[in-house]
């Protein structure tokens, strides 16, 4: 039997450390991430939603492992097993090249679709580069299977020859996410991917990304901080504060019925289409979120929260089931 | 999907190399600039054929000989002269014997090196004449001869200078990026020690110990002239490094080599590359200040600089001194349109790179 989880995040933290003075000291640290602990399940789509800075993305770059690449002093700890028909693997015990044999089945859709794309590559050789990696494929059945992923994503096979400066962001982040499947992955990892589109764009990448979910049984984990876009797509919601989850859910329930003042915080902030249902109550947050440098003790939501006590300064609250299903880290509120 | 559609049109794709070689080609006045150079370069690798003491066909008593490629007595031609034969006199004397013998000399029959005072008479330097279009130097040479060669000998020792400069900064300069950190910290301390050597003070002890040629000149100004591009390409692999396409490079399993070399490289070549033109003008006006100062290339090499140099002790004689910087300034010049094209042709604007 197929194990129900496809990925364990297992008590996750990343420490970035700050150095200073004449010899680079450590002098403080950043907890991007600050224990976490998630499940992917096979086929599902994990909505990852926060404010900029809360270590959404950190999640994403530690599970695929390239944070050690673009920041080598950064502390990871933790565990995050891959499991698959083969066996559980530990991928952040790997090394780069332990890494490598992986990475053919998780791959990452990344934000910005004018920087992750590699302007002197033709959109062919962008591709099939993963190919190259991956598999044995001749130089003839590498094109063809660009041709058929160029399809898959709403492109023409002939544009494989073009460069990325030749397309629209929309169509550029279509040409990531075929580069992303080039090699058959079982979980994809999309990093904020329609942030930096236009609306219009934005409903057909997600549109796209749900059919393919469908067609090669992929596993999303969907980082996001718009939350109607998340609720769009994803079947769970995972709401990130500064570095912790404050609240895990059915998707529906957390858009409809959020429990955590900050999940509620969060949706009151998302605009209404119609002008005239101004009878929803507004939570609007005071101040700014705390720098992760220096995060305040016990929950790190307190010093905004509009339900605060005392007592919140000596101890972390951790992740409760309020209702089947449906967790939120906060003792005070319930379902 | 409309917005897929809006691309399908039948226009040639074209990589960012080419569209910018186009938009170098639109820049006519660097372009021109680019075909002259690169023509009279060529060019003057074959500048025996033109500017030469040595003719090119002899053919006496029915015998053809080709005199550019071999040495000839004066004997073997029938000439009375010790020592190799004098073309220009022997073509003379077969036109006055009209036995059917005769020589073809090059258009310019006069050798950079070649002493002309038996011929000439009078006290060198000589004034600018019909024969010698810019006159004789101090010891009687012709003078555009020796511009013309000294011309191929500082522009292929700039370029020399220049790719083994970039060669060994890009290699450092991409070491101390990719991989940064101590590596980092402790490679460019090194760099700036070697930086504070002092350039000048090195050279003319080394040439007062050894006499410098032609390649102990390029090695000492590799040695020195690497720095200022490692610079250069070690912050454009930190910036470079940071961006979404290195990660996605390595969320894909390549390995670094392949970053470094396809990925990461070819984007961080362009401030080196438009450059690269001024790197060159820099390092002919060091050849030519270094044959000035009389560090430079030995004796009897025709150089600029070295006629500069007799010019200013020998003020009077003008056309030692014009002919060299005229030909400087030419030469600069026109390097210096190329580089603003390459510049200008490497300027995003649109797809811009500091976005």
């Amino acid at each position: 039997m197929k194990p129900e989880n496809i990925l364990e995040i297992k008590n996750l933290k990343v420490k970035f450390p700050v150095t200073g003075g004449l010899l680079l000291r450590k002098i403080a640290e950043v907890k991007a991430v600050d224990g976490v602990s998630l499940e992917l399940k096979r086929g599902e789509t994990l909505g990852l939603v926060g404010e900029s800075g809360c270590g959404k993305s950190t999640i994403g770059k530690a599970t695929i492992n390239i944070l050690r690449f673009s920041s080598p002093d950064v502390d990871i700890t933790g565990e995050v097993w891959l499991k698959t028909d083969e066996g559980e693997t530990d991928l952040l015990k790997l090394s780069r090249n332990e890494m490598r044999k992986h990475r053919g089945l998780i791959q990452m859709i990344f934000q910005d679709p004018y920087s992750s794309l590699n302007a002197r590559m033709s959109v062919g050789q962008i591709i099939e580069e993963p190919l190259l990696y991956h598999t044995k494929m001749k130089k003839k059945e590498r094109g063809d299977r660009v041709a058929w992923l160029l399809e898959k994503v709403g492109l023409q096979p002939e544009q494989s020859k073009r460069y990325p400066h030749e397309f629209s962001g929309g169509q550029r982040q279509r040409i990531g996410i075929a580069r992303a499947l080039s090699t058959n992955p079982k979980i994809i990892i999309a990093d904020e991917p329609v942030s930096a589109l236009d609306v219009s764009i934005q409903a057909q990448v997600i549109n796209l990304l749900q059919e393919l979910q469908s067609e090669f049984d992929l596993t999303l984990m969907f980082i996001a901080h718009d939350l109607s876009v998340v609720e769009h797509i994803s079947s769970r919601i995972a709401v990130m504060y500064l570095g912790n989850i404050v609240e895990l859910g059915p998707g529906s329930r957390i858009y409809h019925h959020p429990i955590h003042p900050y999940s509620k915080a969060l949706l009151s902030a998302v605009p209404l289409p119609n002008p005239k249902l101004k009878n929803k109550e507004q939570t609007i947050l005071k101040g700014d979120v705390p720098t992760p440098m220096n995060k305040p003790s016990g929950c790190g939501f307190r010093t905004r929260c509009p339900i605060a006590k005392p007592e919140c300064a000596n101890f972390t609250p951790v992740l409760e089931i309020k209702e089947p299903e449906h967790l939120a880290a906060c003792p005070y509120v319930s379902a | 999907m409309s917005e897929n559609n809006s691309n399908t049109e039948k226009t040639a794709s074209v990589s960012i190399l080419r569209k910018r070689w186009k938009k170098f080609k639109t820049i006519k006045r660097g372009y021109y600039s680019f075909l002259l150079i690169l023509f009279l370069y060529i060019l003057s690798f074959l500048l025996p054929l033109f500017i030469g003491r040595d003719a090119l066909i002899v053919k006496y008593n029915g015998e053809y000989s080709f005199p550019i490629f071999k040495y000839y007595s004066a004997e073997s031609f029938g000439q009375e002269l010790q020592g190799e034969a004098n073309y220009r006199l022997l073509k003379k004397q077969y036109q006055e014997e009209d036995k059917g013998n005769w020589v073809l000399l090059p258009l310019y029959p006069f050798g950079p090196n070649e002493n002309l005072l038996d011929e000439m008479g009078g006290n060198p330097p000589h004034p600018p004449s019909a024969q010698h279009w810019c006159g004789t130097d101090d010891r009687g040479r012709d003078v555009f001869a020796r511009l013309a060669h000294g011309f191929n000998i500082g522009l292929s020792f700039s370029i020399i200078v220049t790719l083994l400069t970039y060669v060994i900064g890009i290699a450092i300069g991409a070491i101390l990026g990719f991989y940064g950190g101590k590596i980092d910290i402790f490679g460019l301390r090194l760099i700036e020690i070697w930086g504070t050597l002092p350039f000048l003070f090195v050279i003319i002890i080394i040439s007062s110990i050894i006499q410098p040629n032609f390649l102990l000149l390029i090695f000492i100004l590799t040695l020195f002239g690497w720095i200022g591009i490692v610079y250069y390409i070690r912050g454009e692999f930190y910036r470079e490094k940071a961006r979404d396409y290195v990660s996605a490079a390595v969320s894909m399993g390549a390995k670094n080599s392949k970053i470094i070399f396809s990925h990461i490289l070819p984007n961080s070549l362009t401030p080196v590359i438009s450059f690269a033109p001024f790197a060159i003008v820099a390092n002919i006006f060091s050849l030519v200040s270094l044959d000035f100062l009389g560090f430079g290339l030995p004796p009897p090499t025709p150089s600029w600089g070295q006629l500069m140099q007799q010019g200013l002790s020998n003020i009077d004689n003008w056309w030692l001194i014009v002919t060299p910087l005229v030909a400087m300034f030419f030469t600069l010049l026109t390097i210096v349109f190329i580089g603003e094209a390459i510049r200008e042709a490497f300027d995003p604007k649109i797809y811009s790179r500091l976005r």
